[in-house]
């Protein structure tokens, strides 16, 4: 087997799917590229067995034939080179592989193709269109929410429902949680399904920054996605997503009106000042201010501020954990933020005063106890 | 830290003492609390059982050998547990400080008491009389300035005895004692201690902190401040629960895994009850298998999350289980346990979770 690639287009497309490849996988296959030329397309597959990737490369060379190539030594090459066109030479006998650029060869030690794992196709999916920056925006709105518990695996992806309406994403850890629904993503019939954490953000790293159209399809196991020459096929968590309509509060007197730079910035100050272990911070809320504060005991250091806000209820005080709500104002775009209050020992909600118009976000944190509440 | 006093009470032979004090034919017979099957294990000996050589924990068959007249007595812990809360009803007089370790034994700090008796001693008397008069059994006390002491010091004049370790004694008293009556150091560190040529308090206080350290790890700081009687450990009142569990010694061994399944069935039953009803939820399981040559294993699981339904809890325990197979031998034992609890009850600076 033997085709010619111009360098940097190999190199631009084998990155874009690198992120699959395990530097200790389960089985050694997995290291490797698997290559398979046919009609001048070459198509290379990355699999860690939960999620694979494929992408294809028009190349030079009518041969038919398939390789499995060590990814890290082919990627180290052609960073190494300057763009050139350069050819393979592949022996599917010995399975050994040559590279010739302009001056010079270089040898590989390639592996037999039949053991790369196959790849799941789809069979009779459940199809959906997107546009890649409404899944890409959806994904970076819920993705840091998610567990990194893997008794719970359910919670460790983004559960995803997609409705004749609208789609709804939702992450959680259990301490804070995201809802993420848009209107411009629909499907005839619904469809739910947990997708794991690293897919996604495989996903999201190799999404383009243009928009372009891309489909999704769905089977009881796999979630298939496609755009430009890209594919990405992913096991999906087999669990029962936790009952979240039921965690979030409905009835929350009290709101809290900020711009959310503001409380961000303050936020970031105050946190310096608060305990290494639990970064509480407390929120002392009366009409039109917010006083934030924290204090570290072991240390003696203390910080408070005030900031202009808009509050309507009784006041109240609140103790969060800094870093979530950090994550969750510099998550944000918008420019105003309500909070949704009840009782120090329940849940806040934040939404968006400003939402985009097929856009609706709402965000969960769980308090931290103060000691003036028992 | 300015000198404590501090009263380490231990009731003597408190079970077989019960029975034999309700039961006046056991009265001075050799008496074993506990199940005399072949797999039965001793709780508690009387006296007299043990000048044969009966011991607590020791396995019912290994005490008939050493004494063949044995008597075993079931044991009725409801009784046992009326018993132990009148005297703790009796410390509750002198001080609010009482660490119970058990039902028959407690620390007492009266550094400042309720009474405003000067002497540890004389509170230590009043107690053990008062003892005598309301339940009729007898105790042995041990004062001292910090816990490690007192304990020792109610071993040393057991039963019905009274011991004082006074502050300018107490370094002396650990130099002249051999390893082994150490409370914490148990039957294979001991060995172990000799073969590095530590037999008593003095010669584990030559060794450095650096070598204790090397050789046992974390504990070696310990062995290395009670070597010179230090111990600053508080008597502390609300010793809260750190975990729930529930274990069985099984009629005859178990073999294979759809057999321990059963037999755990019924422990993650009483571990569950107890969540339920104290609403107390864990986040640690670990499961407890003890092979028939008496090798034990332990494994433990951590979520994220407090487990809140039986159906996880019940799910990691045979997870647990499943990944110790195949055993190499037969098991005895099961055990499950809950621990990493988190109460109900928010405390300042928890973190509150959603109720997955």
């Amino acid at each position: 087997m033997k085709f010619v690639v111009s360098s940097s287009v190999l190199l631009k497309q084998l990155s874009a799917i690198n992120g699959v490849v395990s530097t200790n996988p389960i089985v050694p296959i997995l290291e490797n590229f698997l290559f398979n030329l046919e009609n001048n397309t070459l198509t290379v597959t990355a699999s860690d067995l939960q999620t694979v990737m494929i992408t294809e490369i028009e190349v030079e060379g009518g041969d038919k034939g398939a390789i499995a190539v060590p990814a890290k030594l082919l990627l180290d090459t052609l960073r190494g080179l300057p763009e050139q066109p350069i050819t393979f030479n592949v022996d599917e006998e010995t399975f050994g592989t040559e590279i010739v650029s302009d001056n010079g060869r270089y040898k590989l030690s390639g592996e037999n193709p039949i053991d790369f794992p196959k790849t799941p196709s789809v069979n009779r999916g459940q199809s959906v269109d997107f546009s890649s920056t409404a899944l890409g925006t959806a994904i970076a709105n819920t993705i840091f929410a998610t567990s990194t518990d893997d008794l719970r695996p359910a919670m460790t992806g983004v559960f995803v429902q997609i409705g004749t309406e609208n789609a709804t994403f939702v992450a959680t850890d259990g301490h804070r949680l995201v809802r993420y629904r848009r209107t411009d993503i629909q499907s005839a019939a619904d469809t739910s399904m947990i997708i794991q954490r690293k897919a996604l953000n495989l996903l999201k790293s190799c999404l383009p920054a243009e928009d372009v159209p891309l489909k999704a399809e769905f089977t009881a196991s796999n979630a298939f996605f496609s755009f430009n020459n890209i594919r990405m096929i992913c096991r999906l968590i087999d669990e029962r997503f936790p009952d979240y309509e039921n965690a979030l509060p409905t009835n929350n007197p009290n709101t809290l009106t900020i711009n959310r730079m503001e409380m961000l910035n303050s936020l970031r100050r105050i946190s310096i000042y608060s305990n290494r272990t639990t970064h509480q911070v407390r929120l002392k809320m009366e009409p039109g201010k917010l006083s934030i504060s924290a204090e570290d005991l072991d240390y003696s250091n203390e910080a408070n501020e005030k900031l202009m806000c808009e509050f309507n209820g009784d006041p109240m005080e609140i103790g969060f954990n800094a870093k979530f709500l950090i994550e969750i104002l510099s998550n944000l775009v918008c420019k105003n933020i309500t909070f949704e209050l009840s009782a120090p020992n329940r849940a806040g909600l934040i939404i968006p005063v400003e939402q985009e118009d097929n856009e609706d976000i709402l965000m969960l944190v769980m308090p931290v106890m103060l000691n003036t509440y028992a | 830290m300015p000198n404590r006093k501090i009263i380490h009470i231990d009731m003597d032979a408190f079970f077989a003492s019960v029975e034999q004090r309700d039961h006046p034919e056991l009265r001075g017979k050799p008496v074993a609390v506990g199940g005399g099957g072949d797999r039965g294990v001793v709780a508690a000996a009387s006296y007299e059982a043990r000048k044969y050589g009966v011991r607590s924990a020791m396995a019912s068959r290994t005490a008939k050998q050493k004494c063949p007249h044995l008597i075993f007595v079931k044991s009725r812990f409801d009784v046992y547990k009326q018993v132990s809360a009148q005297i703790r009803a009796i410390f509750a007089e002198y001080t609010p400080l009482i660490e119970p370790l058990s039902l028959d034994e407690a620390y007492l700090d009266v550094t400042e008491n309720l009474k405003g008796m000067k002497s540890a001693t004389l509170i230590a008397n009043e107690i053990r009389q008062r003892i005598r008069q309301t339940t009729r059994l007898t105790a042995s006390a041990g004062v001292s300035y910090n816990k490690f002491l007192a304990k020792l010091a109610s071993d040393h004049r057991k039963p019905d005895g009274i011991f004082v370790i006074k502050p300018e004694e107490g370094e002396a008293f650990v130099a002249q004692l051999a390893i082994e009556r150490f409370h914490g150091i148990g039957r294979v560190t001991a060995q172990k201690m000799h073969s590095l040529g530590i037999q008593s308090g003095a010669d584990l206080r030559q060794r450095t902190e650096d070598f204790l350290r090397q050789n046992f790890g974390k504990s070696g700081g310990y062995y290395y401040r009670i070597a010179r009687a230090q111990d600053d450990r508080p008597v502390e009142p609300d010793r809260i629960r750190k975990s729930v569990g529930s274990e069985n010694t099984f009629a005859h061994d178990l073999d294979t895994l759809a057999e321990m399944q059963s037999g755990l069935i019924p422990l993650i039953e009483d571990v569950w009850q107890w969540v339920e009803r104290t609403r107390v939820y864990g986040r640690t399981v670990t499961v407890k298998i003890k092979l028939n040559d008496f090798q034990t294993l332990t494994r433990s699981r951590s979520s994220f999350l407090p487990i809140r339904e039986r159906k996880f809890f019940e799910n990691l325990a045979f997870e647990l289980l499943e990944e110790n197979f195949p055993l190499p031998l037969p098991v005895r034992l099961l055990g499950v346990s809950l621990s990493n609890l988190e109460d109900s009850q928010p405390f300042e600076g928890k973190q509150l979770t959603l109720n997955f």
